[in-house]
């Protein structure tokens, strides 16, 4: 996946690039918004992370040029303003996911990639890894063929997992994707664990690897052996 | 007590006493000038009647005339000192009595003594005291008339202005984007109360809209810093020679990271409800916002083995169906976050109310304190800011949030 990243924050882009390198990723970066519509203009992209407050002009404008010059790149926002205002604007001139500052790297891998899926395969599509086949339109599961029933969150945890393969995952990143702001649920890992174990003993049960890792004290980790 | 009663109390009081001590004293000057024409009359009389003695040398005739009346009486006494003195003047020819003045005095003709008796009427002088007391009176009447409708009418008129104003103040909203607007006067004093009003409420409503700017602006610069924070954590956390003591601090650091984030936005989402910025209210089913809700925390409330109870209805509702669902998780959060190991969890919807009950400890709680910002039960791993944003809420929508403790159950009631 080809990626620019529009962020002015030069703290947050350098790590944003680092967490979205490899896995066959291609990150492009810039901090302002004359040189992202500079590139935009001369390249295509998969997927862009736009940050709406630049340092000159707010990132509205990209969206409304994409738009205009009718380019089909996803775009996930990234605000400081958690207004659902500006949330329903930027979803309505053009953006394909909104997300608050301050995120998880994996929250935004994850959303980054089911956009670009959503607009690449028409999310008619399966994601495969390796015996896992993952069915994202009828939210089914199957190892080796064989279905696996998973609860909703199951799925859920799965699916960003996938997302997040080989990268270690904090609880915090885990039970903020699952339960949002909402609910006050931020202390309370024992959920997490639950679903994760739930998870983890189906998937063995289908006889697939052991994937998950349990990383000490910190969260999980889902990586091939 | 208005300020124009209170006024026109004192008027009337004082004009009571002025016209009163008026009465009084035109009484007796009347009395005395009246009395004094009178003796000098009588004088005159006498003096004729001895002038006439003097030249006739004989008594002039008794006399019953229209308003005096002569009477000589044979003495034996050789003095007798002039002298007035008040009586009763029986005019001739009627029954009635009036008042009279009369003097006595002595005339001698050819050595003998006679003591003269002149009365005159006092009618005239009494009419005309009379006539005065009316005149007072009506006076009297028709100054309190006076002042009875000049405070009715024109002195209401005139606080017209300041009744105005004070309504104005009464509204005043410091978070309302229009300034104080008042209509000048012909006062000069309530044009300068309305200057002075408008100049505060200016300057308040300003240093208001900086406070409220400062802590947006804050609120949204801090995002960006923690941002960093969570993203540097998240690439931490990659590193493989983390130990695990090393990854318990990075823990502690997530939790205070996102308790920090979440502080913020709560902080933001009450500037936000404060200040009627979110204005996409809708009709909702309230009922089945509250279905889908308990589904969502089914999950909680299994963990905890409590034993949800849930009476229903549709009831339809015009509010933001964001500022609903904050609503509804902050009442349900707390109301499983405090419940105790199998405990009990009531939802009751119906006739436009709801009623969120939970089991826990056995303390109610303070109902005045239990809104306030960043008040929170000593066990509570919250940051005090729910109900306060509830209470706002509710608020916004004027509903009115109610907290009881009943049969050890926390209750909170929201009447729409």
């Amino acid at each position: 996946m080809k990626l620019l990243i529009i962020e002015d924050e030069k703290a947050l882009r350098d790590n944003i690039i680092n967490y979205f390198n490899g896995d066959g990723n291609v990150c492009e970066s810039c901090n302002n918004l004359a040189t992202a519509i500079d590139k935009l203009y001369n390249y295509d992209y998969d997927c862009v992370l736009l940050d709406i407050g630049l340092p000159d002009g707010d990132g509205f404008a990209i969206l409304d040029y994409l738009k205009t010059q009718m380019k089909n790149e996803a775009v996930l926002v990234i605000s400081a303003r958690n207004s659902l205002d500006d949330k329903l604007k930027a979803l309505n001139i053009g953006a394909d996911d909104y997300l608050t500052k301050p995120f998880h790297l994996a929250e935004l891998k994850a959303r980054a990639l089911a956009i670009y899926r959503r607009k690449a395969f028409n999310s008619n599509n399966k994601l495969t890894f390796n015996e896992i086949s993952i069915n994202l339109m009828g939210r089914t599961v199957s190892v080796n063929n064989q279905p696996v029933s998973l609860t909703r969150k199951e799925f859920d945890i799965l699916l960003y997992f996938i997302a997040n393969k080989g990268k270690v995952i904090s609880k915090n990143a885990i039970a903020e994707h699952l339960w949002g702001d909402e609910m006050d649920m931020h202390d309370n890992f024992d959920f997490i664990y639950t679903h994760i174990k739930n998870l983890r003993k189906k998937l063995l049960d289908a006889n697939a690897h052991d994937y998950l890792k349990s990383v000490y004290g910190i969260g999980y980790k889902f990586a091939t052996l | 007590m208005k300020l124009s009663a209170h006024y026109s109390k004192a008027i009337i009081i004082i004009t009571i006493f002025v016209l009163l001590a008026g009465g009084v004293i035109y009484f007796f000057t009347i009395n005395r000038l009246g009395r004094n024409l009178l003796d000098r009359d009588l004088t005159e009389e006498f003096d004729e009647i001895v002038d006439y003695v003097n030249l006739n040398n004989k008594l002039p005739k008794q006399g019953d005339f229209e308003d005096d009346q002569r009477v000589f009486i044979k003495t034996n006494q050789v003095r007798i000192p002039l002298r007035f003195f008040d009586t009763v003047f029986n005019r001739s020819g009627e029954k009635k009595l009036e008042a009279g003045r009369a003097i006595s005095g002595l005339v001698s003709v050819k050595g003998e003594h006679y003591k003269v008796l002149i009365t005159e009427s006092r009618q005239s002088t009494e009419d005309l005291i009379q006539l005065i007391g009316l005149i007072t009176l009506v006076l009297l009447v028709s100054l309190l008339l006076i002042l009875f409708v000049t405070n009715r009418y024109i002195l209401n008129g005139l606080w017209k202005p300041f009744y105005q104003t004070l309504n104005k103040l009464k509204t005043f909203n410091i978070s309302d984007n229009e300034g104080v607007f008042l209509v000048g006067d012909k006062v000069d004093e309530f044009n300068e109360l309305n200057q002075a009003v408008h100049t505060m409420s200016s300057r308040v409503k300003n240093d208001y809209q900086h406070l409220k700017q400062f802590t947006e602006n804050a609120s949204h610069e801090m995002l960006t810093p923690l941002a960093v924070i969570t993203a540097k954590l998240d690439t931490l956390i990659q590193d493989e020679t983390l130990r695990a003591e090393q990854l318990d601090q990075i823990h502690e650091i997530y939790s205070s990271a996102s308790k920090l984030s979440r502080l913020n936005q709560s902080l933001l989402l009450l500037v936000k409800i404060e200040n009627n910025l979110i204005d996409n209210a809708e009709l909702l089913n309230l009922g089945g916002l509250i279905g889908q809700k308990m589904r969502q925390f089914n999950e909680l409330a299994v963990a905890k083995d409590l034993h949800v109870d849930d009476k229903v209805d549709d009831v339809i509702i015009m509010a933001s169906k964001y500022l609903v669902d904050i609503l509804l998780n902050n009442l349900f959060s707390n109301a499983i976050a405090h419940n105790v190991e199998g405990g009990q969890f009531i939802i009751n919807l119906a006739n436009n109310k709801l009623i969120v009950q939970n089991s826990g400890t056995g303390q109610p709680l303070d109902p005045n304190r239990l809104f306030e910002r960043f008040q929170k039960g000593k066990k509570s791993e919250g940051m005090g800011l729910g109900l306060t944003i509830v209470k706002n809420i509710c608020n916004l929508y004027r509903w009115k949030i109610v907290y009881s403790f009943e049969n050890s159950l926390h209750s909170f009631e929201i009447s729409f």
